[in-house]
């Protein structure tokens, strides 16, 4: 995860080798993403000066990837897999509870920024399923009580300052 | 520079030591499914372990035998020649495994001990090709070094014969390799999904005029449930990056691209770390071992697309662009990464390519069947007893996997369904186990055998509920060029979604046929591939369908529309469901509990904690 105690370098630093026509663009928003948690809206017209196109070509390319953040994510992304062997035990379930726990649906953040929900695809280890990954680590499998019991305690644990 | 002999001499002396350790050598498999369950923490016990009682041993990373049931693994080899496999070593376990195992020189964690890695029993411990798993593995030739060597070690691969097919292709010209790999010789086809010849389409990149010629290695693996790729790049990225190589070399071309999806950070790392190896051994870049041959190569990461892994989308992708599939003609080999001409395979595929030269044809063809030669490699994953990744020849029948690998079904449960090739690869009825694994039998049925994941449905499920799953995997991925793909799927979602929730007309199983007729006018395979499973179901499991649409009723009580839950009696568990339910509905009035359905999410959490109370009933249910 992205360690906030460090201001990240400035965003012409992490650019400063780019080149047009040389499969530059993905890396870079990696890089980016990476140092600042996201990508941030002014990312996006240097790209597109030092990539040789347009701003609307790097924001319609950005857009496109689920894994690539235009905004800062919450403290915690609890990552909810939306593969088969997990639906086939019962993740469905599992994200309603989440929803209904936090008070939010896929893709959002509470309030507060203390906890995301966020739909990841199958990373193959469907041995643990159903999971959630837990900023990055794979929790399971779960039982629905159990994912009921872990957002309300990153719940919780966020409220108090 | 040194030569081919002079790595392998080199590279035989590092391996030497692994054969036949001076000290006990303790391997951990590091791979991104053993670290779900733990094995950083196994490897770092291990090291403390040792370090606190002073052994005298090396510890070592090493990949995935595909066991992926039997993580974090262990390997302790001894110089006595003892090769025994432990399973489920977690952290709190390493302690009892180093005291048993090494307290004394034929000790052995009895409890732990998964298998020995010999023909023979050891020390009482059963061969590993004695576990179900292994014994339907007739013959590991892409995974023979997967959990074997160290994946960071290119000694390793070198030494059990990495880089031989390479040095070999090398004194070939270009037309003998081709013809190795070609029809006439093994009969390589693509493992990505679409089967087609290997050698052809490398003749097509060969006789393209235009300058410089890509290489790409396709390693986005986004069908969910598949996982093969992940485990090679993992456990030994080198034979992928050879077979690249050897494909460059017979086609001409300089540069490459291996595309990773971003699920598969470990992949990136081991793949950068053999790259960086093979340039430093002089097995990539310059004057390849010194034949005059230049080829190089780099990692681009993918960012969660799926279609990303549909060649132009991936070729769009790497060109800095929205990675939306393109329209063909032109096709990659005229004109694919920037303009210039492409050639995709999967990394699978790849990896066949060093076996070929280094083995000859006939050797490749010696296993499979008269249309499909050689092995492939399958993930199982889904309502079975073991999940994992192993490699059989073509034509060995589905029955084996489920049934032989993974044990079938959980107890009480029996086979309903097989879900090959990911969400576009369609559904097969149970019926069907004796298929054989090659793509023709999978065609005739309307189904496509894949890239290689094999989802395995029991009972329990509904199949109404996976096709919506699947469906909206596709219309959730399309890239949106279409109107039939994006259209289309976003209105077979809506009729899969209102007949999972009671509100199914008679007419939604002919309109979802007329959905599927039009979007086979899809630019790419990802529409045209995407009503599969629907269509395969409408046909194998109509009834169940008709059940949901005229009986409002979801047979398997999954399709949450079409249930309720009821608190039927007492239990000692109702204050805890109770206390757990996410919207506060079950509601207690003095001893009795009961639950507001305007509340109730049908999440079911109440019903694992008050089982005996809580019932799953059909919402409409009329008199029964
Ligand atoms: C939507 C879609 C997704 C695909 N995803 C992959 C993939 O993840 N990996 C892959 O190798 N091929 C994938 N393919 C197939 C590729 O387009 C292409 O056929 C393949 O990479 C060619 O390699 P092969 O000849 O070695 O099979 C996909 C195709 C479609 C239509
Ligand atoms: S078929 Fe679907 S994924 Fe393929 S190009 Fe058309 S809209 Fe895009
Ligand atoms: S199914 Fe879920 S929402 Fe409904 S009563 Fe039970 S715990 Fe509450
Ligand atoms: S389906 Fe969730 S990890 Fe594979």
């Amino acid at each position: 995860m992205t360690d906030t105690t460090k201001t990240p370098p400035e965003l012409e630093q992490l650019l400063a080798d780019l080149k047009p026509d040389n499969a530059d663009l993905l890396a870079v928003l990696h890089r980016i993403q990476d140092a600042y948690g996201y990508v941030p809206p002014q990312a996006i017209p240097l790209l597109a000066e030092k990539l040789h196109t347009t701003p609307a070509m790097i924001y319609g390319a950005i857009s496109f990837y689920s894994e690539i953040r235009r905004e800062p994510p919450a403290r915690t992304t609890i990552s909810w897999c939306s593969g088969p062997a997990c639906r086939l035990k019962g993740s469905e379930n599992m994200r309603r509870a989440l929803e209904a726990v936090l008070g939010i649906g896929l893709e959002e953040s509470t309030d507060d920024k203390a906890v995301g929900l966020h739909l990841v695809q199958c990373d193959g280890t469907c041995a643990l399923a159903p999971l959630v990954r837990l900023d990055g680590h794979p929790k399971g499998p779960l039982t629905v009580s159990e994912a009921i019991r872990l957002a309300r305690e990153l719940k919780g644990k966020e409220g108090q300052p | 520079m040194m030569t081919y002999r002079e790595l392998r001499q080199q590279a035989e002396q590092t391996w030497q030591a692994v054969e036949s350790p001076p000290r006990p050598r303790i391997a951990v498999g590091v791979t991104t499914c053993s670290r779900a369950v733990g094995a950083d923490e196994t490897l770092e016990a291990i090291r403390q372990e040792v370090s606190r009682r002073g052994l005298d041993a090396d510890v070592a990373v090493t990949g995935c035998w595909g066991l992926c049931y039997a993580e974090p693994m262990v390997e302790i080899a001894k110089p006595d020649g003892s090769r025994i496999l432990y399973q489920q070593v977690t952290a709190e376990r390493v302690p009892q495994l180093i005291e048993e195992a090494l307290a004394s020189p034929d000790g052995v964690c009895q409890e732990l001990a998964l298998g020995a890695v010999s023909p023979q029993p050891v020390d009482g411990v059963r061969p590993l090709s004695s576990l179900d798993f292994m014994a339907v593995q007739e013959e590991r030739r892409l995974m023979n070094n997967c959990g074997v060597i160290e994946p960071e070690s290119i000694d390793h691969y070198i030494a059990r014969g990495g880089y031989e097919g390479l040095s070999k292709a090398l004194n070939m010209p270009q037309e003998d390799v081709l013809w190795e790999v070609s029809d006439a010789g093994a009969g390589l086809w693509g493992r990505g999904g679409a089967a087609f010849p290997t050698a052809r389409k490398w003749e097509f990149l060969r006789d393209a005029k235009s300058e410089p010629k890509y290489m790409i290695g396709n390693a986005d693996e986004g069908d969910p449930g598949s996982f093969v790729n992940r485990t090679l790049m993992e456990s030994d990225p080198h034979g992928i990056i050879e077979g690249m190589i050897i494909g460059a070399y017979a086609t001409g071309a300089s540069y490459g691209y291996i595309y990773i999806r971003e699920e598969y950070p470990l992949c990136v790392e081991r793949m950068e770390l053999a790259l960086r190896q093979a340039r430093e051994r002089g097995l990539l870049g310059e004057s390849i071992l010194g034949s005059g041959f230049s080829y190089d190569m780099e990692i681009v990461r993918g960012a969660g697309s799926y279609v990303c892994g549909e060649e132009t989308g991936l070729i769009s992708s790497v060109e800095d662009a929205r990675g939306m599939p393109k329209i063909r003609p032109p096709f990659p080999a005229q004109s694919g990464v920037f303009a210039k001409p492409t050639n995709v395979n999967n990394v699978e595929t790849y990896a066949n390519v060093p076996l070929i030269l280094r083995h000859g044809a006939e050797w490749y063809s010696s296993v499979g069947t008269d249309d499909n030669t050689g092995t492939k490699m399958f993930s199982l994953s889904g309502h079975i007893q073991r999940v994992g990744v192993l490699e059989v020849p073509f034509g060995t029948p589905v029955r084996r996997l489920v049934y032989g690998a993974a044990g079938g079904p959980p107890e009480g449960r029996s086979l309903k369904a097989i879900q090959p090739g990911g969400p576009l690869g369609g559904i097969l009825h149970a019926d069907n186990v004796d298929l054989a694994l090659e793509p023709e039998p999978f065609r005739e049925k309307g189904a496509l055998l894949g890239s290689g994941g094999l989802v395995i449905i029991d009972d329990s499920a509904c199949i109404v509920d996976m096709c919506r799953y699947f469906e909206w995997f596709a219309e959730d991925e399309s890239c949106g060029r279409c109107s039939t793909c994006r259209g289309g799927t976003q209105r077979m979602v809506e009729i899969l979604r209102r007949i999972a929730n009671g509100d199914g007309r008679p007419s939604d199983i002919d309109l979802l046929r007329l959905l599927a007729d039009a979007m086979r006018y899809a630019n790419c395979a990802h529409g045209q591939a995407a009503p599969t499973a629907v269509m395969n179901s409408i046909e194998a499991f109509l009834d169940e369908y008709q059940e949901h649409i005229e009986g409002k009723r979801c047979p398997a009580k999954v399709c949450h529309g079409l249930i309720r839950y009821e608190i039927t009696g007492k239990s000692y568990g109702l204050p805890e469901a109770a206390a757990i339910c996410p919207t506060a509905a079950i509601v207690q009035q003095d001893d009795d509990y009961a639950i507001d359905q305007a509340l109730c999410i049908k999440c079911g959490a109440c019903r694992e904690l008050a089982p005996a109370a809580v019932h799953v009933v059909d919402a409409f249910a009329t008199s029964d």
